[in-house]
């Protein structure tokens, strides 16, 4: 196909030929194309097909505001759907194809919906899809969603990267049209930070699509000019190619930069950026985008915005047909006639609205005052337009416009509500702008271009004021202010055929009128029964026709029929670019334990518990199931010694003065009497009297603790001390900091474990039982002189230690360990490991912590001391929390010693109704006891202390499961703790 | 020779890369040990900082240098400072205890953090991508200090220069952070 309808230069290189394809069919194109401008340039007119009907559809404008030409973009992996070919950046190989028909875009069987058209109107499947039900989901929905539905995925992954990026100015400039340059130019002078921001690759904004002059040069040369100034000024930024999408509280800007979108592979560098823009103070100099007037089949190929065919003709050199028509309500629109017949397009009629006299003489054109379109013919582009008197009009393109809407959306993201101005017939930012927020020109309902620069300037002089910065003494760049007198019309009644008002839903006058009648008067009402605006293009130029409609039926002004709530993002934003980096593996960033390396040699499994990667297990060779390794590893620490990282736990480090009545407060039970060189365990309360944590401090020092928590609290912890330590008592001399990457932390359990650690600690220090009992902690050196924490407490219920290392000898202190244990017989141990010994020996941990339990479930109450107060102690003597009947910890074992049960069973009596009222209470943990040979569990029932002996049964409905359980103590494992003392 | 060993592993192995100008390398050679201010104790600290190291006490988001030998002193709470201390002289907390003797509680933090040094034209470019914080020299000039999150990772940005930035983010998040830092260097060049 040949460039048959480039008919000048425009501002694209004509030098330099980029070879595309559209359904396949080579073409060819050129630097500063789009691809609406090199398919319109190559002869093509029909370019895709509606999301309803499935009606032939063309090119409809030069922008982001495109309802029509959506293609599938690109191939393989790469292939994205719903691409607006108005504002994709064409590049050499680029790939298209069009989407929304079956077979070919040229023959699609479903057009036969466009012969249904009188039985679809809004409303249609609320009404037709109801019944019967079981219907839906087999029949109705797999034919709609195949009938509907835009664009395919590619389905595969998508190979490129996306980033996200901060970044700081002073004044964030939105648009690089005349009025956003002129704002840029005045602040980026001034030294003030700039951030200027257009959505296209050319700034420049309508001077690109315009015959305007500035300062007596080409209105395109001018913004070359300015852009080039922008660019060397070091204070400024400018970013094409990114839209800014959002206004967001307290001066926050969502930008995506399509930083790569515009070449065949990025190679490796984020496509897409997307900006987060902290700015003091923003000018909104978004433009304005052009409505059209509705008549019958205004929706063929051909059919296109005034302003657009100007942009196709002026910026890109390509005349979207050759015989063109214009449709108008206003003077704009004769420009159009104006800008191509001077490039000798014919101008085959100008129908105007208004009645007196064409404002612009047009030679060769037809004129029509107060005249009307009612209708478009050809089957698959315009070959004609037939006029209210029936005079029928030859033309392939026929230009419309009705006026122009200044670009609101982010003056209105806060909530906004535009206002009505009658002069220009649209709707205008509202009175109060977002905080720092100020308009210029058309996006603050200025049309001409004279006002874009008077206003820009000046915005950027005030806002450059308000940030310190003094601007030079400068005149805004000069030009004429263009006549843009309007007289409002949206539709043209007695329209022989449908009148299309939001072309990318399909959504007709008609409909518009079917709403009414069904009582969906409001516009937020109207929007959601008939879809209006509810497209990727945002309704842009569908909304404001739509709700004149809509208030001419109900007789209302536009004013007091009002619009839509604007929400970002004001176009499109790939889903990718908000994930950004978060994809795989690099989803959240993931915490290692020093031992890691160690592990992973040693072939562990790993689990996340929070961002953390702990080795679960440490499979043996021969070793098949999960279970063999877990009851090989418990076995073996009970009976010789094991070792496990538990670096995981929080640690904070506490120091002060006043660090023993600090930590008197936060723990429920009393810690006004350890002694240095003592650990004790602790348990926090809520300020509720709920449970929260638990864990042990040990006191190094007169005036210096260590405190550890659980893994999952760490963070919370150490925040809910500050919030203690800075607001709750300040006057403590307290001071806190964490540790727990710090301190590589190990496990030392089981009979053998002293016998280990001997080998391991310079000779001179004295760890035996006289010397080191249980609960006891002291610094010491091990290796060689290195220093460590040893601290003498069981959570396994083994003679066991936790002994700390600087985290960077971490890895080799885990390899030390279990080489000066090779003598013992000494094991790794994991997490699972952990969790079974901890449930023998009956300990509480997350799954019984959860939240919703008190010290009395726990069987923890006689640790809230009386004596003291404590953070939650008064509540935690609530009548309610003191129940008699309260849930308590217990222990459970299967009659049946055979059996299994889950955790998350509940607790009935035997032959009891599975009702909530019958409910007892739940299993919280489970495990499999490798010294006691069966399961066992720890839950919560109604007096559980007391009923040890009684038989229930444990109920998991979900996964179909009833097991008789016999009620125990919840030490299963030497309940005298003879062992952790020897 | 005792018969187990123990040897300090750098948390990313010493890794060090260059992107074009740009350098990227974990920074092995620093202690770092935390200080706090004891409750009415001010004036002391202020004297025993002056006194040992010829130091003011920095001013919030700003850390004070004593020269390439001798320590830096950064601002990272209200009455908390972490001195960064040059590798030699043995080991840090002793050093600095012994030097600010009871005008301060301090913990040794060395193990508790990993350090990228980050310098370079593009430096700062790449740390646009994921510092929500502004690091333009006009708003951060070099010898300025702030707490952050890069990446979901709670972290320290310390200019030294103009064109050279500290990144300390919590040691078992080390390789995350590389691959945080160094995915942005990568973009950016």
């Amino acid at each position: 196909m040949s460039e048959s309808h480039r008919i000048a230069d425009g501002l694209v290189d004509r030098g330099t030929v980029l070879g595309f394809s559209f359904n396949g069919r080579g073409m060819a194109g050129h630097p500063g194309d789009t691809l609406a401008s090199a398919l319109l340039a190559n002869g093509r007119r029909m370019v895709a097909r509606s999301f309803k009907y499935h009606r032939p559809r063309g090119v409809f404008s030069a922008g982001s505001e495109e309802p029509n030409a959506l293609v599938q973009l690109r191939s393989g992996a790469r292939m994205e759907p719903n691409t607006r070919a108005t504002a994709v950046e064409l590049f050499d190989g680029l790939e298209a194809t069009s989407q929304h028909h079956k077979l070919s875009l040229d023959f699609d069987p479903l057009a036969a919906n466009n012969l249904l058209s009188p039985f679809l109107a809004a409303g249609f499947y609320y009404k037709t899809f109801m019944w019967p039900r079981k219907f839906w989901e087999r029949l109705y929905e797999p034919l709609i969603r195949a009938s509907a539905g835009l664009g395919r995925l590619s389905m595969q992954p998508d190979p490129d990267a996306y980033d996200k990026g901060f970044r700081h100015c002073d004044i964030l400039v939105i648009g690089a049209g005349p009025a956003g340059l002129a704002a840029a130019l005045s602040a980026g002078r001034s030294g003030a930070r700039v951030v200027l921001a257009d959505e296209d690759f050319l700034p420049g904004g309508r001077l690109n699509s315009e015959r305007f002059e500035i300062d007596g040069a080409p209105g395109s040369e001018w913004a070359a000019k300015a852009a080039a100034e922008l660019d060397a000024l070091p204070n400024v930024k400018v970013m094409r190619r990114s839209t800014v999408y959002g206004a967001f509280d307290h001066g926050v800007f969502g930008v995506l930069e399509r930083a790569a979108d515009h070449l065949p592979d990025p190679s490796g560098k984020p496509r897409q950026i997307l900006w987060r823009i902290y700015a003091k103070r923003s000018i909104l100099c978004a433009g304005a985008t052009e409505r059209p007037i509705a008549f019958g089949n205004n929706d063929r190929p051909g059919v296109m915005l005034a302003g657009a065919a100007r942009s196709y003709l002026n910026r890109f050199g390509v005349a979207a047909g050759m015989k063109t028509a214009v449709f108008t309500n206003n003077d704009d629109g004769w420009r159009t006639a104006a800008d191509l017949s001077r490039k000798d397009v014919e101008i085959t009629a100008v129908i105007d609205t208004r009645d007196g006299t064409a404002p612009v003489h047009i030679s060769g054109a037809s004129v029509v005052m107060g005249g009307r379109v009612v209708g478009t013919a050809g089957r698959k582009a315009l070959r004609s337009i037939t006029l209210a008197g029936g005079q029928v009009v030859p033309a392939d393109c026929l230009a419309v416009s009705g006026g122009w809407n200044p670009n609101v959306h982010l003056a209105c993201h806060l909530r906004g509500r535009p206002v009505w101005n009658q002069e220009i017939a649209a709707f205008v930012p509202p009175e109060k702008l977002p905080p720092g927020m100020a308009a210029a020109g058309a996006a603050d309902g200025s049309p001409g271009l004279s006002a874009a620069l008077t206003q820009g300037t000046a915005a950027g002089k005030a806002a450059a004021a308000d940030c310190g910065f003094k601007a030079p003494k400068q005149k805004a760049p000069r030009a004429d202010d263009e006549s843009s007198a309007i007289s409002a019309f949206w539709h043209v009644s007695h329209s022989r055929g449908d009148a299309w008002i939001d072309l990318q839903n399909d959504v007709t006058f008609k409909d518009i009128g079917v709403s009414f009648r069904e009582g969906f008067r409001a516009v937020e009402h109207l929007k959601r029964y008939t879809t209006l605006g509810m497209g990727t293009d945002q309704g842009k130029t569908a909304n404001v026709p739509a709700l004149a409609v809509m208030a001419e039926m109900t007789g209302k002004s536009i004013e007091e029929t009002g619009t839509t709530v604007y929400r970002p993002p004001y176009t499109p934003v790939p889903i990718s670019a908000f994930a950004g980096r978060a994809r795989g593996k690099d989803f959240r960033p993931i915490r290692l334990t020093p031992s890691h390396k160690w592990a992973e040699q040693r072939g562990a499994v790993f689990v996340e518990t929070g961002a953390w990667l702990r080795a679960q297990w440490f499979p043996k060779e021969g070793e098949e199931r999960w279970r063999q390794s877990v009851d090989r590893e418990v076995v073996e620490t009970r009976g010789s010694v094991g070792v496990c990282d538990v670096s995981t736990l929080g640690k904070i480090d506490i120091q002060g003065r006043d660090a023993n009545e600090f930590l008197n407060r936060v723990y429920a039970n009393g810690f006004s009497t350890l002694k240095v060189g003592k650990v004790r365990y602790g348990l926090m309360l809520r300020e509720d009297g709920i449970a929260y944590d638990d864990g042990t401090t040990a006191r190094l020092g007169e005036n210096h603790y260590v405190m550890t928590t659980t893994t999952a609290n760490a963070g919370l912890v150490f925040s809910q001390l500050e919030f203690a330590r800075q607001c709750l008592w300040p006057g403590l001399d307290v001071h806190l900091i964490s540790t727990t990457d710090g301190w590589a932390q190990f496990a030392v359990a089981g009979p053998n474990s002293r016998n280990l650690l001997i080998r391991i600690l310079d000779p001179e220090h004295d760890i035996s039982n006289e010397a080191f009992p249980f609960m006891a902690c002291g610094e010491f050196t091990a290796c060689g002189g290195h220093p460590v924490r040893l601290f003498r407490i069981s959570f396994s219920g083994e003679l066991a230690y936790e002994i700390a290392v600087p985290s960077r000898r971490g890895n080799s202190m885990m390899a030390a360990l279990l080489k000066a244990g090779e003598a013992y017989g000494a094991v790794p141990y994991g997490l699972e490991a952990l969790g079974v010994m901890r449930i023998e020996k009956g300990h509480p941990a997350g799954n019984e912590l959860n939240g919703q339990t008190t010290a009395l479930n726990l069987g923890l109450d006689r640790f809230v001391s009386r004596k003291k107060d404590c953070i939650g102690g008064v509540l935690s003597r609530r009548e309610a929390l003191q129940d008699e009947d309260a849930m308590t910890l217990a222990g459970f074992r299967p009659v049946d010693r055979e059996q299994s049960f889950n955790a998350g069973a509940h607790f009935f009596a035997i032959g009891a109704d599975r009702t909530p009222g019958n409910d007892e209470g739940w299993m919280s943990s489970v495990a499999f006891s490798p010294m006691l040979g069966h399961s066992i569990g720890l839950g919560f029932i109604r007096r559980g202390h007391e009923r040890h002996g009684e038989t229930v049964t444990a109920a998991d409905p979900l996964r179909g499961k009833e097991t008789e359980v016999e009620i125990v103590s919840p030490h299963f494992f030497d309940p005298d703790g003879e062992r952790l003392r020897a | 020779m005792p018969e187990f060993q123990l040897a300090p592993e750098p948390f990313l192995g010493g890794y060090s890369g260059n992107f074009g100008a740009n350098r990227l390398e974990e920074a092995t050679d620093l202690s770092i040990v935390s200080i706090a201010c004891p409750q009415g104790g001010r004036n002391d600290l202020e004297s025993a900082v002056l006194k040992a190291w010829g130091l003011q006490i920095p001013s919030p988001g700003r850390a004070e240098s004593a020269g390439a030998d001798g320590p830096t002193l950064m601002f990272t709470a209200p009455d908390q400072y972490f001195a960064l201390l040059p590798a030699g002289g043995g080991p840090p907390l002793p050093r600095v205890q012994s030097a600010l003797g009871d005008a301060a509680y301090c913990a040794d933090q060395s193990d508790n953090w990993v350090a990228l040094r980050m310098s370079g034209p593009l430096a700062s470019a790449a740390l646009e991508r994921i510092c929500p914080v502004d690091t333009d020299p006009s708003a951060f000039p070099p010898g300025s200090a702030t707490r952050t999150v890069l990446e979901h990772i709670g972290s320290i940005v310390f200019r030294e220069e103009e064109d050279r930035f500290l990144l300390l983010a919590p040691s078992s998040f080390a390789g995350s952070f590389l691959h945080a830092v160094e995915t942005s260097i990568k973009y950016v060049s």
